[in-house]
This record gives structure tokens, sequence and C-alpha cells, in this order.
């Protein structure tokens, strides 16, 4: 009964959305949106500017609200209320483009605050925590600056670590490369492959495309609140089918 | 005119002066820090638009704002007596105070809120906490601290209009003055005093405010 559940749990489903649409008053930004992300899975999402991109991966965690269609995350339906939103949301860890560390906070601070608050931990084990995943993201030494004397690389880490101190199942990933200067990408995604490498489920929003191809099980393509394609990596670089992804991949391969 | 100002008097008049500062402070101390606390609920309920609770902060605001202080007073001290919810002077006077700076705090710690950037409140959410831990342990913390210079302001003139509460017969400072005044007619002596005293303890506020201010933005400025 106990091995049947934890395969269940292996072969299912991280993240299943069906039918999903969302409105900003007239304006549709998300169209009937299909996706199941197997726990583990690596997707990468990329698409123009304003193709909704943020929106959806938004709504994973319900920091967006929908008006149609069904989440469910870690088999969890997403309901509107606070309470059951805030579990699935602690499962969820999210990485920003504008990092949003605490800055009043120390970063060993804005690891713990979290894990302080809502798991039922001693400040030495979320300290302990904290200090585990700031080695992984190798800036254990910074653990008692505050955000503002750090790079911009280095916050976008301690944003990670911050997400990982919560342990969470799945990660969300919004452009987390777009507000960095181009030396420190690198050592960002140097994190994220290495997170991907030990099986964590992902869904990362990037134009970074040769991320995309190192890590990605598949890549989809947003447009207009659609997802236009989806295919593995190989066939989407090499062998897009819909006309739009081949301009979009035209247009940012070039740069 | 022949009037002879008189120093020696003024010393006559300290211990008295003393009892009426020793009003002023602490109807001032209390009503800071109520309605420092006011305002910290008022705000709240504004800035997460709390239902019903908002817009009754909001008219508290608007009430507060748009009648006289003194009125106010009278109306705490009479008002709610002629109700059966008679307070002594020094009471109404620290609730009416407290009030009065409440929605004025309400206002500067609304504005401390929403200058909170937007980003932390999901970065807070997206980690699992709930608005109540945002608000306590991110806004609360960046947005008081924006708005500490208004927040003194606000301070600075709850302790001035403290004198206003001479006209329900609480013995503060004016009280004081006004009480020796009747007596013996020493207007010059006894005004410059309390004049001079209030001058001190505004300055010696804005002093330590300013210190504290410094302290706490101290983890913000060491880029
Ligand atoms: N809060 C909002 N109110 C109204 N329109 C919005 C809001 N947020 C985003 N939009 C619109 O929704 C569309 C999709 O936005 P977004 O998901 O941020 O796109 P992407 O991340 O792909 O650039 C855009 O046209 C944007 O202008
Ligand atoms: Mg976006």
């Amino acid at each position: 009964m106990v091995n049947s559940m934890s395969i269940d749990q292996l072969a299912g489903s991280a993240i299943s959305i069906k039918g999903l649409s969302k409105w900003y008053g007239d304006f549709k930004v998300l169209e009937a949106i299909d996706l199941n992300i197997d726990n583990g899975e690596k997707v990468v999402i990329c698409g123009p500017s304003g193709s909704g991109k943020s929106t959806l991966i938004r709504c994973v965690n319900g920091l967006e609200e929908h008006q149609e269609g069904q989440i469910e995350v870690e088999g969890k339906v997403l309901e509107k209320d606070i309470k059951s939103i805030s579990k699935v949301r602690a499962e969820v860890g999210m990485v920003f483009q504008h990092f949003n560390l605490f800055p009043h906070l120390s970063i060993l601070d804005n690891c713990t605050l979290a894990p302080l608050t809502l798991r039922n931990v001693s400040r030495q084990e979320a300290e302990e925590t904290a200090m585990h995943f700031l080695e992984k993201v190798k800036i254990p030494d910074q653990a008692h600056k505050f955000p503002s004397q750090l790079s911009g690389g280095q916050q976008q880490r301690v944003a990670i670590a911050r997400s990982l101190c919560m342990k969470p199942k799945i990660m969300l990933f919004d452009e987390p490369t777009s507000a960095l200067d181009p030396e420190m990408i690198k050592e960002v995604l140097d994190t994220m492959v290495e997170l991907a490498e030990e099986g964590m489920t992902m869904i990362c929003v990037t134009h970074e495309m040769g991320f995309a191809r190192e890590v990605a099980d598949r890549v989809i393509f947003m447009d207009s609140g659609k997802v236009v394609e989806m295919n593995t990596p190989e066939n989407f670089f090499s062998n897009p089918e819909h006309p739009r992804t081949k301009l979009f991949l035209s247009q940012i391969l070039d740069h | 005119m022949d009037y002879q100002f008189s120093f020696p008097y003024i010393w006559g008049a300290t211990p008295d002066l003393l009892d009426g500062l020793w009003i002023t402070l602490i109807v001032s101390l209390l009503s800071i820090i109520f309605s420092v606390i006011i305002g910290v609920v008022c705000a709240s309920l504004r800035v997460f638009h709390v239902p019903v609770l908002s817009s009754v902060a909001a008219g508290y605001v608007h009430f507060i704002r748009s009648t006289p202080l003194l009125v106010q007073i009278f109306f705490i001290f009479y008002g709610l007596a002629s109700l059966g919810f008679g307070l002594s002077g020094f009471w109404s006077g620290v609730l009416a105070l407290s009030l009065w700076g409440g929605a004025y705090n309400t206002e500067n710690i609304r504005g401390g809120l929403s200058a909170v950037d937007k980003g932390l409140k999901e970065a807070a959410y997206s980690l699992g906490l709930r608005p109540i831990h945002y608000l306590r342990l991110v806004a609360l913390p960046i947005g008081l601290r924006v708005c500490i210079p208004a927040l003194l302001n606000t301070a600075v003139s709850v302790l001035k209009n403290s004198s206003y509460l001479q006209a329900i017969g609480v013995a503060e400072l004016t009280f004081v003055a006004m009480d020796r005044v009747a007596m013996d007619f020493r207007t010059l002596e006894m005004f410059l005093a309390i004049g001079l005293i209030y001058l001190v303890i505004v300055l010696l506020l804005s002093t330590a405010v300013r210190r504290l201010e410094t302290f706490l933005k101290a983890p913000f400025n060491t880029a």
C-alpha cells in the first residue's frame, strides 16, 4: 500500500493544469492552457514579452487568481482560500527577476524567516538549514551581510537559497537572469543547473537557450496567452513547427 | 507700561511648573504610544482593504482631520460623560490626543506601507507567508522606518496640542501657567517659561527620534 502510493507519487504529476483561462478585465491573458508536469521534470517557457509567461507561472502558486480551469499542485487542487493557497505556496519555491530579498534582514535572516514562521523548527535548526543552502549556492561567507551589500548575481543566488530553505518540491523561475549584468548570469545558471541535476521539478521562464538545451526536458513557446508549441529541446531548436516559433527563435538566437 | 520682568518669580514657580511638565510628559508619552498603535492598526486595515473595517478607518481619519481638536476634546470629556461613559480629565485627554494623533499616523503609516516594494509581498507570499506574517515581518519593519520623519512630526504636534487639555482642567504645563497668571498676573514670565520648556522637550524628542532613525537605517546604508 505504502509502496504503491509512493510509486504513484513518483509517476504522478507535480503540476497539472487543465483548461486554464485568465482575464485582466476584458483582456484575455491566458487561453485554455493545458499542461502536465511530472515530478522531476524541467520545463522551460519562452515567448515574446507580454505573452503571459509570468502570469502562467504566477497562477501555479496562486499569486494570480484564475477564472477558468483547474490547477493541481502535488495532487492538491489550488483553492481560493488563503490558508490552502499558503500551504501550496510553501511547497513551491519562486525566484523573481528582481530577487526581492528582504532589505531589512541579513542574508541569514532572509533564509530563516519563512521556516521560523511556518515550520516547527528551532532557530538553530533553521540557521543550519540556511547555511547548508547558502553553501550550496556558494555564498556562506556573506551570511551576515545585508542584501544591498551583495552583487546582483549573489542576491539572486540568495533568493534561490531562501526558497530552498522551505524544502519545496517544485521551483518556479521567472526570468531569473534578465536583470543581471552579463558576467553574473553564469553563476546563477550554474546554480540552477545543479538544482536540476538533483532532480528538482522546475519551470523556468527564460530566454537563456543554452540553459534550455542543457537541462530542459521540454521547451514551451507561448504567444498571446496560448501554448503555441511544446517540444523536446532538440526538436524545438532544430526543427520548430510553428512559424511564430521560427520567427521568435531567429530573433533571439541572432542576438 | 512699567512691567518689571522678574526672573526670581519664574524661579519661585519652578515646583509648580515641574508638576505641570510631568503631567504634560505623561499625557504626551501615552498619547504618542497609543497614536502609533492606532496608526499601525488603521493603516494596515486600509492597505489590505479589509472589508468594512477599511471604510471605518477611512471615516475615522476623515472625521478627525475635519474637526477642531478642541471640539474633539470637549466631545470626549463632556459628551461621553452625558452618555454615561464619563472619563477623568486626564484619560479624556489621553483618549482625545491618541485619537487625534492616530488619525494622522494612519495616513503617515499608510504612506510608509505603500512605499514598500510590491515584489517583497510576492516574495513573502510565495514562501508561504500569510498576509499577517508579511505585515508583521516585512511591511511594517520597512514601512515604519520610511515614515519615521512623519511620525515625529505628529508626535511633536501631539505634545504641543497637549496644552489644549488645560481647557478641561488637566493640570499640565499650560494649565499651571494659566493658573499662576490668574493669581499673580505674571503673564510674560509664565508664558516665556513654558514656551522655553516646550521648545526644549520638542528639541529633545526630535534629537532622540533622529538618532533612532539613523540607528535603524544603518543596515540599509552600508552598501
Ligand atoms: N496586473 C495586470 N493588470 C492588467 N494587465 C496585466 C497585469 N499583469 C500583466 N498584464 C498583461 O498581461 C499580459 C501578460 O503579461 P505577463 O504574463 O507579464 O507576460 P510575460 O511574462 O510573458 O512578459 C501583458 O499584456 C500584460 O500587459
Ligand atoms: Mg514576465
